[in-house]
């Protein structure tokens, strides 16, 4: 385990220029470039300010409505995403890994580092755009807050895409089936809906059980109320990660030697 | 002190015939009827032994499938036995499939930076390395436009003069040497041996049997994953070279008793 770190911490180099290189082509040729990280969630606000409020008349306050739908959007496009493209990870880095015997777990965290910095700007938007509307700069330092929520919820997709990644190796539908999956995971989480819905229907069973609201919550409360969740909130959120970290060091142990006969 | 020692490692791993697994072979693994998709066991290598000193430039030789590549995967630690041991202590520089690993979107200086950094450069150390590397592939201005837009000659000169340009206390080698144009083959020939004589340790895979035996310490000859015979250059090549001559003649002769015109293959 130390010696795969250290070897990891070897290549750091590699996998930053990557991240680097992953991060331009993804507006390559693009004319607003970076920009549509930022106005994706930010005409996102829009369109659910104007339909929540003005359409739907629900809610008092559509902007906090808004907030709250994009954090939740940019905590979970985050995890989806990650683990979805972990999913071709080790075939869209083949050639390395026939080359250079690096740990394979600098290519999923390529992958999770990529992601990470994409969300990372909608999360952004979204705060200016809280502190905007309430007139208060002090929201901008909620962001300290998420901290230890974020480290969590990093290290939660970062584990779910190496898991994605030998799976698929073995398994090739595992990309279907989890996109299947996510869409499942996407509906039972409250993300679009208040956590509430759910409790009134008795179905509150439905929201404890899903890990995701566990990771989500840590970022979502934060900046959102400007208060840290309780510390139970906390330990559900480590011990989902601790979990998934866990499984991803057994699945890298067990199965990393034979990869390469595989690919 | 770079040394390899590799005990009794064997590298034995399955594969399907059809890379398509339907939902009924995968359910049922031939449960009832023989499997239409077998999984067939590949003894890649073994049962090798081989050791290595400082100073020693090892040479491998055998017919194609033989096991040569996979040997020197495993010394590179791409492969890992399935059974015994392999231990190489140097920093290892590794010179196969080097034409392939570009980022195809990013420029060849970009590319000379991600593959330097996979070699186990570090941003200090490289910066002496690039304009060097830059003048030895000669590609010049074309440096600064996207891999995606390069010749095959042009990829294999750039992947060379990366490859070659880190010191190696261990060097592998797989047959790289056809690389560019005649003027770049020279230059990489004098580069290789240039490196082989500074790396303290070589491992070099050939079909050609002349450079083996006269700058390599010790020869390897493979056949079916394993070592037919070790020793000398002169012997093991001198040796190799009857059992090819040797087996063209069985060949021809059957193909004679066969009444038919067979082509012969033509062995160097």
């Amino acid at each position: 385990m130390i010696q795969h770190a250290s070897s990891m911490w070897k290549f750091r180099h590699f996998l930053l220029a990557l991240v680097r290189l992953d991060l331009r082509q993804r507006y390559r040729k693009s004319v607003l470039g970076v920009g549509w990280s930022l106005l994706n969630p930010i005409a996102m606000t829009v369109v659910f300010t104007v339909v929540f409020s003005k359409v739907l008349g629900a809610g008092a306050d559509p902007i906090a409505y808004a907030a709250s739908v994009l954090t939740g959007m940019a905590v979970w496009s985050f995890l989806r995403d990650s683990t979805l493209q972990g999913c071709r990870c080790f075939q869209a880095n083949e050639a390395y890994i026939r080359q250079s015997p690096i740990p394979y777990t600098v290519y999923t965290l390529r992958t999770a580092m990529g992601q990470a910095i994409h969300s990372s700007l909608a999360l952004g938007v979204v705060v200016t755009m809280v502190a905007i509307y309430q007139g208060d700069p002090l929201v901008l330092l909620r962001l300290g807050l998420v901290a230890p929520g974020l480290v969590l919820l990093f290290l939660a997709a970062w584990a779910a895409a190496t898991i994605a990644a030998f799976t698929t190796v073995f398994f090739h539908d595992t990309q279907h089936l989890l996109e299947v999956l996510a869409q499942i995971v996407f509906f039972m989480t409250p993300i679009m809906y208040p956590r509430g819905l759910l409790d009134d229907k008795q179905l509150g069973w439905l929201v404890d059980a899903n890990p995701v609201y566990w990771v989500l919550e840590l970022t979502r409360t934060p900046l959102l109320t400007g208060h840290l969740p309780a510390p139970t909130m906390y330990l559900a959120g480590a011990g989902v990660t601790v979990a998934l970290v866990g499984l991803a060091a057994g699945v890298v142990a067990w199965l990393q030697k034979r990869v390469i006969f595989v690919l | 002190m770079a040394s390899i020692d590799v005990t009794d490692a064997s590298v034995t791993f399955t594969a399907t015939q059809s890379k398509q697994v339907t939902l009924k072979e995968y359910l049922l693994k031939g449960l009832f009827r023989k499997s239409v998709n077998p999984q067939i066991a590949i003894h890649a290598l073994s049962g090798i032994n081989l050791t290595a000193r400082d100073g020693d430039r090892v040479g491998i030789i055998g017919h194609n499938g033989a096991g040569k590549t996979t040997l020197l995967k495993l010394l590179a630690g791409i492969y890992t036995p399935t059974a015994g041991t392999s231990r190489v202590e140097g920093r290892v520089c590794s010179l196969f499939d080097i034409s392939v690993g570009f980022e195809n979107e990013a420029t060849g200086w970009e590319n000379i930076v991600y593959r330097s950094y996979l070699q186990g450069e570090s941003p200090a150390s490289l910066r002496d390395k690039m304009q060097e590397i830059a003048e030895f592939s000669e590609l010049g201005e074309f440096l600064s436009i996207p891999v995606k837009n390069y010749s095959a000659g042009m990829r294999m000169r750039l992947a060379f003069a990366i490859a070659t340009a880190a010191q190696p206390e261990v060097l592998l080698v797989d047959e790289v040497l056809a690389v560019g144009d005649m003027a770049f083959q020279i230059k990489a020939k004098a580069r290789m041996r240039a490196m082989m004589s500074v790396s303290r340790l070589m491992v070099v895979v050939s079909h050609d049997l002349n450079t083996v035996r006269d700058t390599c310490t010790k020869v390897v000859w493979m056949r079916k994953g394993q070592v037919v015979q070790e020793g000398p250059p002169a012997e093991v090549v001198a040796a190799y070279n009857r059992d090819a001559t040797e087996r063209a003649a069985a060949a021809r002769a059957q193909a004679q008793v066969g009444g038919q015109a067979a082509p012969v293959a033509r062995v160097a």
